[in-house]
């Protein structure tokens, strides 16, 4: 039995790809009804997964791929001609033996789904009654008109992406323009030998240069790899001046340099793996928005981290809708434009500067930036006098800040406002970027910039505590040498809330000793490095003893470097769920150091975020400047915590006694004279957006907000001060609660952000 | 140095003869499927995991491969051994990644009739002991048979809280 799940899990690897060649040959199909080789091509795949499945007793599986050989043989003895129906009931049939095999792969049954229709409808198709009364899928397409009459560069962009040359010089000996076609991916598409090519037939596997290798086995000997590595580094140290050894020596560095590159490249992959599933993406979402859309691929042998493909999957399949859905209009709006009727969606993969850069671009209706201007004023993300001095590019990443969305229509595929927030985040969550331009009437771009692998990464590596600790270097904002108070560098703040004053920034710091539980101390250090990163939305100092140098051995000359290339290895599911480390990398003297999560970090150690995107000046989308708002009322939270709150927004103090108070589920409300005055409590707000029972303080001071600002009251514990701010504001409230954080009373303090507060409150409150 | 005793493979059969694999922490004696264990090596020096539980007695470099240790004494709710105390890491497969036991002393391989396996009593169920899955009479010991996924549960996402930020 065990044999037989090992043969089934071939089974289902081979079906997989096979159904993933069956959705190219029938979008290719499409644009060239005619080809004998794709039809050839089709009926082979389908027939190899007949057989299969019914050596392995899948009989549901057997059935349904019996039923679509018998049309693909008509097809095939050309006693049907292909069209768009047919295109759509055969690829419902590739998604029915998809659905069937996910269920073999889950459950290893073939799943309760009852196929009987669609094999009826292939039957009906068959005998030739399709497009009539058969046919499932409305008529969203034109007819296709023959071939000959076509435009030439249509069939060229739908066919070439997923054709090999072989194909294309066929193709071309009955269709002379389209070798003559200025895109040129089929050199692309070409070599990529994993994917076995139709072309090239599937029966000759002797000629195949390529073997499936367990993924287990590369990452075995890339850390093997690795180990040699550091057996030759202490042999460079270790060995005695003796010049044949010497010479021996030199010899083994340079064969494992080489060997280490050749393990790290069995690692990469074609982007091809990913770029041949959107012909089929595409084709489907154009019928579903009743859109001619002609896809160009380019740069698909553009090679990276196979672990960073399934990861851009998501993003690059959400700007594809994006383009398709918002970006590409409907022909007739395309041709009053005097466009082509059919849109052009164009894929590019190249590297770039030791990054991959993927570019989306549609020659669509674009977006236009003042459009985005006035959402970003109205939505309060900027300023109208900021945002008119601001760049095109810069006002393009307000697409990027969650729910915002310029869709004057909602549909099914995209423009709910959530996507483009999330293709950030994951992008930049694999150390990426990603930009927009766009311009009204001819199109937009997304460039996607990320990585060529997370398995070697340059970082710092700093001591703390006598630990090693590895901080990956694209976080890395600048370092900061810390000086005893008076001087340039010192750490500030309460207890609790340590900020580092930089030029004109409080950031704030972490002593990565004492938070790590390293080492304690009741007087803070005044000697070390602050180690400045920024991730998202938060920008922090770690506060560390000291960062440690490499010597580098280049052209002979030492130079010494805090960068060190460092190899990341998985700490494994014991360890990963902590948060705080993304892996561990093995160092020359064979010790281990972990790498920091500066995400998890920064949300294990409560670091807020700065406002909105980082890149804003410090006011922006606030309502205070500091001509009329320099006096802040501070207080200190039921939590304890330290917060201020403009002066202008209060209206008057009261302490409240506890009888005064009357709670209503989890919310408070205080009985003033007649009436009935809301509470807020801040830790409530600030700690967590979670409703948490309110505080049962004998008494509380209420601080009564301005009518303008809602004549709600905080819950506060005890009132500090009124003062003057001795900062400016630095922005850093993020979601909500905070305005940021200022000087105010000699302390670093939060400042609430109170029209926010109250509608939270108004919110949290309703029933 | 490292004694390789056999490949890593599946969990023990339901019924039939086993292989046990069995050690000392804390005079005591526990025993985990012969099969799942990789390697058997003295212990070196590992880095530690700040913040991590405090069973977790940091990471091995075992040729390239980043190996967690586990202090089956902290583990198993026993006092810390002695710092001058050698111990044995005992490598061992779990899910397809390699954990250290760190244990006192490693005793023998040992085939056993899976039918002499009796349920833990209930007086040992105390939170530390939850990984024992079943006691087998030894002639002149109680063996403590181990589940190593279980070893793994209660030391997952658990994070000491660490000093306050400063």
């Amino acid at each position: 039995m065990a044999d037989n799940d090992e043969f089934i899990g071939e089974f289902l690897i081979e079906a997989a790809e096979n159904l993933d060649q069956l959705d190219r040959d029938l979008v290719a199909l499409e644009a060239d009804p005619r080809n004998p080789d794709r039809l050839a091509s089709i009926f082979r795949t389908v027939h190899t997964i007949k057989g299969t499945c019914g050596f392995f007793g899948f009989t549901k599986l057997s059935t349904i791929s019996h039923h679509g050989e018998h049309l693909l043989g008509r097809l095939r003895d050309g006693q049907l001609v292909f069209n768009d129906s047919l295109a759509s009931l055969l690829l419902e049939l590739v998604d029915a033996i998809r659905t069937i095999l996910a269920a073999i792969e889950t459950t290893g049954g073939e799943g309760g789904t009852d196929f009987d229709s669609l094999c009826q409808r292939l039957d009906a198709a068959a005998a030739g009654a399709v497009g009539t009364a058969g046919a499932p899928e409305p008529q969203a397409e034109p007819e296709p008109t023959p071939p000959q009459e076509r435009n030439p560069d249509d069939v060229a962009a739908a066919v070439a992406p997923t054709e090999t040359p072989a194909e294309t010089a066929k193709t071309a000996n009955h269709l002379p323009p389209e070798g003559a076609a200025p895109p040129e991916p089929p050199a692309a598409a070409a070599p990529t030998p994993p994917t076995p090519s139709p072309a090239a037939g599937r029966p000759s596997p002797v000629l195949d240069p390529t073997i499936r290798v367990d993924v287990g086995l590369l990452d075995t000997i890339v850390d093997l790899v690795g180990e040699l590595v550091l057996a030759r580094n202490q042999l460079r140290t270790a060995a005695p001046e003796d010049p044949v050894l010497q010479g021996a020596i030199n010899r083994v560095h340079a064969v494992t340099g080489e060997l280490q590159e050749a393990a790290m490249k069995t690692r990469m992959a074609p982007i091809e793996q990913l770029f041949s599933k959107f012909p089929r993406i595409v084709r489907d979402l154009a019928n579903t928005c009743q859109k001619q859309v002609e896809l160009d691929l380019d740069g698909a042998d553009t090679e990276l981290d196979r672990t960073l493909i399934e990861k851009i999957r998501d993003p690059l399949t959400h700007l594809i809708r994006n383009a398709i859905d918002h970006g590409i209009e409907s022909a007739t709006v395309r041709q009053a434009a005097g466009k082509p009727a059919a849109g052009r969606l164009s894929l590019r993969a190249f590297h770039e500067s030791g990054q991959v850069t993927i570019e989306v671009e549609d020659d669509g209706g674009g977006i236009a930036v003042e459009a985005v201007r006035d959402k970003a004023i109205a939505r309060g993300l900027v300023s109208a006098e900021e945002a008119a001095a601001m760049s095109a590019e810069r006002i393009f990443q307000f697409i990027f800040q969650p729910g915002f969305s310029t869709a004057q229509a909602v549909t099914d595929i995209s423009g709910r406002g959530v996507g483009m927030d999330v293709v950030r985040t994951n992008i930049e969550s694999i150390g990426g970027t990603v930009d927009i331009n766009s311009q009204p009437g001819v199109g937009t771009v997304v460039r996607v910039r990320v990585p060529l692998t997370l398995a070697i990464i340059p970082a710092l590596i700093v001591t703390s505590g006598g630990e090693r600790l590895a901080i990956p270097q694209p976080y890395v904002q600048e370092l900061v040498a810390l000086r005893a108070a008076g001087e340039t560098h010192t750490i500030e703040g309460l207890e609790g809330a340590p900020v580092l004053r930089l030029r004109d920034r409080l950031v704030p710091v972490v002593f990565m000793d004492r938070w790590l539980g390293l080492r304690d101390w009741t007087e803070r250090p005044t000697s070390g490095t602050v180690v400045i990163v920024r991730v998202d939305h938060h920008e922090f100092g770690l506060v560390v003893d000291a960062v440690t140098t490499t010597d580098s051995n280049r052209n002979s000359s030492v130079e010494t470097t805090s960068l060190w290339i460092i190899v990341v290895k998985p700490i494994g599911s014991l360890l990963a769920p902590l948060g705080l480390y993304s892996g561990a990398t093995v160092m020359g003297d064979g010790g281990v150091v972990l790498i920091l999560d500066l995400r998890g970090l920064a949300m294990a150690a409560d670091i807020p975020a700065r406002a909105q995107d980082t890149e804003q000046p410090a006011t922006a989308g606030s309502p205070l400047t500091q001509a009329e708002a320099d006096r802040y009322l501070v207080c200190e939270t039921h939590g304890g915590r330290r917060i201020a709150v403009p002066l202008q927004q209060v209206e008057r103090l009261e302490t409240l006694r506890p009888e005064q108070i009357s709670s209503a589920g989890d919310r408070q409300f205080a009985k003033r004279g007649s009436r009935l005055t809301r509470l807020i409590d801040p830790d409530q707000l600030l700690v967590s957006f979670e409703r948490r029972s309110p505080p049962a303080a004998a008494s509380l001071v209420g601080v009564i907000l301005t009518a303008d600002t809602g004549g709600d009251a905080l819950s506060v514990a005890r009132i500090i001060d009124v003062d003057r701010a001795e900062s400016d504001l630095e922005p850093g409230g993020g979601a909500a609660g905070l305005l940021g954080t200022l000087l105010v009373g000699g302390a670093a303090t939060e400042v609430l952000d109170v029209p926010a507060a109250a509608r939270w409150a108004a919110h949290a409150t309703a029933p | 140095m490292t004694t390789p005793i056999k490949p890593a493979s599946s969990v023990p059969p339901p019924t039939g003869i086993a292989r046990w694999c069995s050690f000392l922490v804390a005079d005591r004696c526990f025993a985990v499927d012969a099969g799942s264990v990789a390697e058997v090596l003295r212990a070196t020096t590992v880095n530690r995991v700040p913040l991590a539980a405090a069973a977790i007695a940091g990471l091995l470099n075992l040729r390239g491969r980043i190996v967690p240790v586990i202090d089956m004494r902290l583990r198993l709710g026993f006092p810390p051994a002695p710092a001058e105390q050698r111990r044995i890491n005992l490598v061992v497969d779990i899910r397809n990644e390699w954990y250290s036991l760190l244990v006192d002393d490693l005793l023998d391989v040992t085939s056993y009739d899976t039918s002499q396996i009796e349920p833990p009593s209930g007086s040992r169920s105390a939170a530390a002991l939850d990984a024992v899955v079943g006691l087998l009479p030894a002639a002149d010991r109680l063996v403590h048979l181990l589940d190593p996924a279980r070893i793994l549960q209660s030391l997952i996402a658990t994070r000491v809280r660490g000093l306050s930020v400063g």
